[in-house]
């Protein structure tokens, strides 16, 4: 362990053994497998199980764990070996994380890499160095309310979906803040449990609108009278059909300019009055307007309506996701319960903070950031003084070290 | 064989007439209708029962021949009866690629039948038998009607089989949990249903078996042979043979032979491949050898792991295709791509068309 380690791990420690503390496990906690990431070497300790909270509680305050981890799905036996647990079912997961998001803030405050040559850069990393084409690539990130405010809004469709396409109960969903960059959505529901990965993909695809084929939802083009006509799917019709609709209508609205059609295209849509599409039908009654710019508005508009989620995480059907009502190693911030009414007002950067008191520590680098009311840095190579929030969050993010 | 008493068939249930589980055979009716027969595998020695054997048999050549089980409802009793009777002669071969193919011809023959069947059949079909949550609806949201609303596990547990893009969940109508479908539709992922329904019940024996079904046994698996080859040709050819590989696997040899980085599914994908077509250990690690962060007691471990030599036991199959092209790992896919679902089939067609040897599929 190195000094920052040990720091963070004391602090952890500290934390957990507050008498007050409590965990929240899940639904049918001891079906589950419970992982612990420990500070010391990164040592992984998996395929544990848990009668109650209490006993979860006591192994949190032992180990000390930098990540605390559950099973997404139920087993027979949590504890055997990975092919002999028996799955019984799982919940179904979603997690959006900035991680897989394109903001414009990005080159500000995360930078990348290249393990093998040494070339860096701003901004997410690119799947594939572009000076040797390798795939492995060392990040460092920041969390940013930009970031986290399109998680939000990304979350936000994401529920949409589920609720009025999939049919998900209200009753079945937890919402979490992730304690990082992003949003954890689980269901935990009858209906859902027994899904495989393919059934799962298939979801994952519906939200991402991956494969989507406008044909198939009846974009085409016919012919009237001699005269050629585009065709659509109507405002108000169920999942994407109706969806697509709200989607145009919304660019129109706004971000016309910026979709890559030609300026004649924008001024004859421009000159459209975009409340026809609340009307039925009105596919073809915009001149100057034919199928290709129809289908450009279709794809930016499914892009726009669709939610971001990691499609990895929701297939996997085994996997360990973060157990709420613990810290976060990346950040020392708490991944916690977002009630879903309040997912609007909710503050990542005020509600999870889990450290009182002072703490000096020596800034390598780092953005500018705020947390509760208060805004830090930008900070490079000084010594400050910073509430513990702030200083567990530049240590866990390695953009500091403490001092004695 | 006493004569059975369609009273009582049709008094409890007003959907289904004889006539219909002739066509149906697989239903749950169907089987309470040989419960009320009150018929046993030990009538099969009976001469009334010689139609009922006849048209068992002629279920399975016609299987195995052609893919495809004709209608024959002159005698429906002989059409109800004949089913398990084939089912039965089937799981006593233990040839499970042969059941396979009987469960596919048996469902492409009721699908065919299906559609034609009104709304209220299917509906009751799929709810009784199947267990389905559906809904009648009456809609035409554009162009196309749709006289169903499938509940989602129900539509995905089958559509996942179906790879015309229509099936994919993005194109279809979700609303509330209900995915739309047409008559058409419901009766093509009934027909998924129904495959999956016999190849889950075959292999389920008797305790006794009546030794007259043991010449039809012998028979059948001469017919599984001509029709279908000698189990080797199905299986993996035993010498690994480099041009039967798929692109993926061909692609992420030649990016570790460069010495390029490959991930970890990558990695699992090749290492997996390799050791379910067979190739020895020497090799597979050899593979690796050019990687940049290659480590032989690592590689090692890591392929005797997924050979099953250690850890759970379990030997690792590879991954499907879907998960290959989530990871990226797909590369460049061709014709045959296009006809299988995992890099191992790729490699038993290619090898199969390489030899000219094997039956040749037919086109599904």
């Amino acid at each position: 362990m190195n000094p920052a380690e040990q720091v963070i791990r004391q602090k952890f420690q500290q934390y957990y053994l507050d008498p007050k503390r409590q965990l929240d496990p899940p639904p049918n906690p001891s079906e589950r497998e419970y992982g612990f990431l420990l500070f010391n070497g990164k040592f992984m300790v998996r395929h544990r199980s848990f009668k109650d909270p209490t006993s979860l509680l006591t192994a949190v305050r032992d180990l000390v764990p930098s990540h605390v981890y559950f099973s997404t799905a139920y087993y027979r036996e949590p504890t055997a070996p990975m092919e002999q647990k028996g799955w019984i079912g799982a919940d179904l997961v979603f997690d959006i994380d900035a991680d897989h998001l394109n903001t414009p803030c990005k080159p500000d405050h995360d930078n990348w890499k290249c393990k093998a040559c040494g070339t860096t850069g701003n901004g997410g990393a690119p799947k594939l160095c572009p000076k040797c084409k390798n795939d492995r690539m060392e990040e460092q990130t920041w969390l940013c309310d930009r970031c986290l405010q399109e998680a939000k809004e990304e979350t936000a469709k994401l529920l949409e979906m589920l609720y009025t396409d999939l049919g998900i109960d209200h009753e079945d969903t937890k919402l979490f803040f992730s304690g990082h960059r992003g949003y954890h959505v689980h269901i935990h529901s009858k209906q859902t449990s027994k899904l495989g990965e393919e059934e799962r993909r298939e979801i994952a695809d519906y939200l991402l609108a991956q494969g989507l084929d406008p044909q198939l939802h009846e974009l085409e083009e016919t012919s009237v009278g001699g005269t050629k006509v585009a065709e659509g799917p109507l405002i108000g019709q169920p999942g994407w059909r109706g969806r697509i609709v709200a989607g145009i209508y919304d660019i129109l609205g706004s971000e016309i300019d910026q979709i890559g059609l030609t300026s004649n295209q924008v001024s004859a849509l421009k000159s459209w009055d975009r409340e026809d599409l609340l009307r039925k039908p009105f596919w073809s009654s915009v001149k100057g307007v034919g199928m290709s710019t129809w289908k450009t508005l279709v794809s930016k508009a499914v892009e726009k309506k669709s939610a971001k989620i990691d499609s990895v995480v929701t297939t996997d059907i085994h996997r360990l996701i973060r157990m709420p009502g613990t810290l976060n190693g990346h950040t020392g911030l708490l991944a916690m319960k977002v009630p879903e009414e309040r997912l609007d007002e909710f503050d990542p950067f005020t509600e999870p903070l889990a450290f009182q008191g002072e703490m000096k520590v020596k800034v390598k680098e780092s953005p500018g950031f705020r947390l509760g009311e208060e805004h830090f840095g930008p900070y490079r190579d000084e010594v400050v003084g910073l509430p513990s929030a702030a200083a567990m969050l530049l240590l866990c993010k390695h953009r500091a070290e403490p001092v004695a | 064989m006493r004569s059975p008493s369609p009273a009582r068939l049709t008094e409890p249930n007003l959907m289904l007439t004889r006539a219909d589980l002739a066509k149906y055979p697989f239903l749950n009716e169907a089987s309470d209708y040989i419960k009320e027969l009150g018929i046993s595998i030990d009538d099969i020695a009976s001469p009334d029962f010689s139609p009922v054997l006849e048209r068992a048999e002629k279920r399975l050549e016609e299987a195995l021949s052609k893919g495809r089980v004709s209608n024959e409802f002159q005698n429906e009793n002989a059409e109800i009866l004949s089913f398990p009777v084939s089912n039965l002669i089937l799981s006593l071969t233990g040839e499970e690629r042969a059941q396979r193919r009987f469960a596919l011809a048996e469902a492409k023959r009721a699908y065919e039948l299906l559609r034609q069947e009104s709304p209220e059949k299917l509906d009751y079909i799929a709810r009784t038998t199947f267990s389905w949550k559906l809904k009648k609806i009456d809609a035409q949201p554009g162009k196309k009607f749709y006289d169903f609303a499938i509940s989602l596990a129900d539509y995905l547990r089958n559509s996942i089989h179906l790879k015309e893009p229509k099936w994919k969940l993005p194109n279809r109508i979700l609303d509330h949990g209900l995915v739309y479908a047409t008559r058409e539709e419901l009766a093509r992922l009934l027909e998924e249903e129904v495959r999956t329904r016999i190849v889950d019940r075959s292999g389920r024996l008797p305790g006794e078996v009546p030794k007259l079904l043991q010449p039809k046994v012998e028979r059948t698996r001469g017919l599984i042979t001509k029709w279908l080859g000698t189990p080797s040709h199905y299986e993996l050819p035993k010498v690994p043979a480099p041009e039967a590989m798929p692109p993926c696997v061909r692609n992420l040899i030649d990016n570790l032979a460069e010495g390029k980085n490959v991930q970890h599914m990558g990695r699992f994908t090749l290492a997996s491949f390799l050791v379910n077509i067979g190739a020895g250990e020497e090799e597979i690690v050899k593979t690796f050898k050019p990687a940049s962060d290659f480590s032989e007691r690592m590689t090692r471990y890591q392929v005797e792991h997924i050979a099953g030599k250690r850890g759970g036991r379990t030997k690792y199959t590879c991954p499907m295709c879907t998960t290959l092209k989530t990871h990226g790992v797909c590369y460049k896919p061709d014709e045959i791509c296009s006809t299988i679902r995992n890099p191992l089939s790729y490699y038993k067609t290619k090898a199969r068309i390489l030899t000219g040897k094997g039956p040749k599929r037919e086109p599904s």
